[in-house]
């Protein structure tokens, strides 16, 4: 462990991807302090204005929106569209801070999920082999047989917009890999002589398994989760580009980008004026996801003893 | 007699080290052997003792992070350590060949077994195709594969463990090497298929009086086959000498324990004899002598001074600081029959 | 090898059995009424109730889950997909009018893909931990952080809205005339580049190649990196493999060892993987069409998801799980030919 520590710190590449990591995570952290809500939905995206075309960074808050608030009673904390607005007058900066705590909330869980089901699937079917494991297999190639977008897409065309469907989506088409991976490495495993020590003394399977096995076998699946994160990450923005992942308004970073599409061209004449509805929520993403890759691609050089230069 | 003999390869305090993130590991640290032409150069070693990575720095075929760092290799006359990429790829194959322990992963799956016999005998005597395929089939009969018109289109997991090690050496043989280095050859054999295979080797080798050098740790093919033997010990050389010195009158504490502890059936043993103790880890060497540890000669001098490589009479080199004590041991008659 | 391949045969009709079952399970979540939509093509008869009931029956779609699912699986078998309100045609038209262009993409796609992945995949491994690996390794790295849709947006901007170079879309309007509407252009393969060759009209298939471009371009560059990082690994592998040091200890030249020796042995698990890679590819078709506004078969689906077109969209998925299934077979029916060990036992 202490080895992989100190690996990760010494790397430069992995050491740029953890800067990045914490400071994405004092993003989220801090978000309501760095882009105060102005309603009570936190994450919806306030609107500086009602004009359909994105307004540059530094625009001030029109003052019909003003009045809304006045209206409302609300405190206005801020007032400048800092990275600009995108297609509605919706807050680019706000978007992206808050967008920051959606994406750790989407990758995270579903990761999580998606991984606790494979590593169930996979050593269940790994451990107890025969027709079990046949069966469990096909099914995984059942699942595996649709891409992961255009599965993603037609549960979340089916089940409706909205965050949570898009986690749904992710994690009940995202599991496969861990499952292969971890059945990969018990299979392996559970010829050793250990585990038959184990056997032999009566240990019950259950206790085998998640004792003896798992422990054993798991680092790898660890490694995959860490770089999916990213992954599940770019899904889902892919989704809300595509239309249909977070609602419209919501804090995400691929709803900012969604809005970019019709407007990178620009108008004619100003090729490129609306820079800025892609540039910032590009960086976000590409970042967060780069981070993560960082991070992933070095643990997967720790674990891999070839490469440490061996004899 | 000895004065016919033709120095064919010179190795001279060779060092090889590996620069691995752990540390230097000193897998080879001053390795001194002779091989004369036609003879056999046994070099016979407990595991991870170095011999492989000498076999490896010989031919210049180490893999990063290791490197030879000191010493000489003289072939023919020439040092192979200042030869240019070129200048060795020129010798491997054709004049200095190499046959590994595990015929199943040192043969390339892929690819028929008469391409790879063929391959060297194209690269080294632009020979085409066909000829060479004919001249395989022909090595693979010398080698005693029957059916080689068949065998030879055919890929090695095909092949049964000892008939792989067969077109190994068929391999190996193919443009006559002067020299012939084979790295436990026989170990992942049967015993009946090792007697056969030493036996091939040997009659092989005669045909043009080629040399061997023998990297094992079997006592027994050392017996049967070495002319001459080395002994290595945490990468050094510990003895140097013909077959008939190492066997009756050894000088290095730790040969002498390797000899002992051969189980015997003609005397009545109460146990067996052990060296003491296990090999050290490269990274963490005992000072002094590397031996030290697991000695039972050991004195103080052991602990603090690494004993150099010294010549006891003409053909025979010890490292150690306290020969005469095995001598006395030997006196007493324990090596008897052996 | 025989026995591998008629049990990879008799798979597949349990696979499709398998996509087709979890699909309909999604179908099912739908409301019978949102099903009829999908089979109608006039929305007013969806007001009618007893249009409406007369066609649920006729379409089972308030039969219990078996017989719905059989009857659903026998239309399919068919071609009756229904109707695509986003297309406004049949399904089974809304699909092969688009099938070519997305088909014309891919397939230029496919060269770069595998061409600069594996060459740079051996590159990096034979000279690893040098400079250039690490610099081929970072653009890599790049290349899977950098989703498909930034990346083609950030194409479109430089190439067509600074430069002006390559437009989106699949035609000039004035190609389009020619290709669609001509009476003088016939469209043997309707693969655009390649009719455009055989009716010996340059302009029209320079026309064609630079719409493709930044498509290609935003396709291929994930897949060619996910092609990198695994040639690199595997090729890393197979130079500390032992017959590479046999091959070196005869004195074969350093090319061919890496290029006859090592390559082939590591291609073959490469192989295997390729299927994941069309995987990749099919899923990427969708945003990139998107992005470019190519008028294909993903391009289609983005737009019916948005409408909550479930016609289209459940045919669109019905459709690329059956060419991956069916690409996977004969991946892995190439796997058992080329590797001897499977093809000879």
């Amino acid at each position: 462990m202490n080895r992989t520590l100190r690996k990760l710190f010494s790397n430069a590449t992995s050491l740029i991807g953890i800067i990045l990591l914490i400071l994405f995570v004092v993003v989220a952290i801090f978000a309501p302090i760095i882009a105060p809500p102005l309603s009570d939905d936190p994450y919806q995206v306030p609107r500086m204005s009602w004009d359909v075309n994105p307004q540059p960074p530094g625009s001030p808050m029109s003052d019909e929106i003003r009045d809304i608030y006045d209206f409302m009673g609300k405190e206005i904390k801020y007032d400048i569209a800092i990275c600009g607005t995108a297609e509605g007058g919706y807050d680019i900066f706000y978007g992206l801070i808050w967008g920051t705590r959606t994406a750790f909330k989407i990758g995270i869980i579903t990761v999580l999920i998606a991984a606790f089901i494979g590593i169930f699937i996979g050593s269940i079917s790994a451990y107890f082999g025969g027709w079990i494991d046949e069966i469990l297999m096909r099914i995984t190639d059942i699942f595996l047989s649709f891409p992961f977008l255009v599965a993603a897409m037609v549960l979340t065309t089916v089940l409706g917009r909205g965050l949570d469907k898009v986690m749904v989506a992710l994690i009940v088409f995202g599991w496969m890999g861990y499952a292969r991976v971890i059945r990969g490495n018990i299979l392996s495993a559970k010829e050793e002589t250990y585990v038959m020590a184990a056997k032999a003394l009566g240990v019950n399977d259950g206790k085998i398994i998640w004792k003896h096995l798992l422990p054993n076998t798991i680092f790898p699946v660890l490694v995959q989760a860490s770089m999916n994160i990213g992954s599940m990450v770019i899904t889902a923005a892919a989704l809300s580009f595509l239309g249909v992942g977070a609602p419209v308004g919501y804090a995400d970073w691929g709803q900012m980008v969604s809005f970019a599409r019709n407007w990178i061209i620009g108008a004619p004449g100003h090729a490129g004026q609306y820079w800025y509805t892609v540039f910032y929520p590009g960086i976000f993403i590409v970042l967060f996801v780069l981070a993560w890759n960082l991070v992933g691609d070095t643990l997967r050089d720790i674990l891999d003893p070839r490469l440490r230069g061996e004899l | 007699m000895i004065n016919d003999r033709k120095l064919l390869l010179a190795v001279k305090d060779l060092k090889t080290y590996f620069f691995t993130e752990d540390g230097i590991v000193k897998a080879v640290d001053g390795v001194d052997f002779e091989v004369y032409q036609g003879e056999t150069l046994g070099i016979v070693g407990e595991s991870a003792c170095g011999k492989s990575v000498t076999a490896f720095s010989i031919m210049r075929l180490l893999d990063y992070p290791g490197k030879t760092v000191g010493g000489e290799v003289i072939f023919k006359g020439e040092s192979l350590l200042k030869k240019t990429e070129d200048g060795m790829r020129r010798i491997r194959g054709k004049e200095i060949a190499m046959i590994f322990q595990e015929p199943m992963t040192a043969l390339n799956p892929v690819l028929t077994v008469g391409f790879q016999i063929s391959e060297a005998l194209m690269t080294h005597f632009k020979i085409g195709k066909k000829e060479a395929l004919k001249k395989s089939i022909e090595l693979l009969k010398k080698v005693g594969i029957p059916i080689p018109e068949q065998r030879v289109n055919e890929y090695p997991h095909q092949l049964s463990g000892g008939m792989r090690q067969r077109a190994m050496i068929a391999m190996a043989m193919s443009c006559d090497p002067s020299l012939l280095i084979a790295d436990e050859p026989t170990t992942a054999l049967d015993v009946t298929i090792q007697a056969q295979i030493l036996d091939l080797m040997r009659s092989l080798l005669q045909e043009f009086n080629g040399s061997l050098i023998m990297i094992t740790h079997d006592l027994g093919v050392i017996a049967e086959i070495a002319d001459s033997i080395a002994v290595m010990y945490a990468g050094k050389v510990v003895e140097y000498a013909d077959k008939k010195t190492i066997f009756h009158s050894p000088l290095h504490p730790y040969t002498f324990g390797l000899l002992t502890s051969i189980p015997r059936l003609d005397v009545e043993m109460k146990k067996l004899n052990v060296i003491p103790g296990t090999v050290p880890n490269p990274l963490h060497f005992p000072t002094g002598c590397k031996f030290n540890p697991r000695c039972r000669f050991t004195t103080n001098k052991c602990r603090e001074e690494e004993p150099p490589l010294i010549k006891i009479e003409e053909g025979h080199l010890v490292r150690c600081w306290n020969v005469d004590k095995v001598v006395k041991e030997v006196k007493k008659g324990l090596l008897v029959g052996v | 090898m025989l026995s591998y391949i008629i049990r990879r045969f008799l798979l597949l009709p349990i696979i499709l059995f398998g996509v087709t079952f979890l699909i309909f399970c999604v179908l099912s979540l739908l409301s019978p009424m949102e099903r009829l939509a999908t089979y109608v093509n006039d929305p007013n008869t969806l007001k009618n109730p007893q249009a409406t009931e007369r066609l649920i029956a006729k379409y089972h779609l308030d039969d219990p889950f078996p017989l719905g699912y059989i009857d659903w699986v026998k239309r399919i078998v068919r071609l009756d997909l229904g109707w695509s309100q986003t297309a406004n045609q049949s399904v089974k038209d809304a699909i092969s009018q688009r099938f070519p262009a997305t088909l014309e993409l891919v397939l230029y796609s496919i060269i770069p893909v595998i061409l600069v992945g594996i060459w740079l995949g051996v590159i990096s491994a034979v000279h690893h931990n040098s400079m250039l690996d690490q610099t081929i390794r970072t653009i890599a790295i790049i290349g899977w952080s950098l989703p498909t849709f930034i990346f083609g947006l950030i194409i479109l901007f430089i190439f067509y809205g600074i430069l002006g170079w390559f437009p989106p879309g699949r035609l000039s309007s004035w190609a389009q005339d020619i290709v669609y509407t001509g009476t003088n252009f016939h469209s043997y393969t309707r693969l655009v580049t390649i009719d455009a060759l055989l009716n010996g009209n340059i302009p029209i298939f320079l026309d064609a190649l630079r719409h493709l471009i930044a498509p290609i371009i935003t396709l291929s560059y994930i897949s060619w990196a996910f092609l990198l990082r695994i040639t690199r690994s595997s090729m890393l592998d197979t130079l500390r493999k032992d017959y590479v040091k046999t091959a070196r200890s005869k004195g074969v030249d350093e090319h061919t060892v890496i290029h006859l020796h090592a390559k082939r042995n590591a291609l073959i698990p490469v192989m295997t993987v390729a299927g994941m890679m069309i995987i990749g590819m099919l899923g990427g078709v969708m945003i990139t069409e998107t992005v470019f506004t190519y008028p294909g078969l993903g391009f289609w689906a983005a737009t019916a998801a948005q409408q909550l077109d479930y016609g289209s969209v459940i045919s669109f998925a019905l459709l690329f799980a059956t060419i991956l299934v069916v690409g996977n077979l004969v991946v892995d029916i190439s796997y058992a030919l080329i590797d001897p060990r499977v093809r000879l036992e």
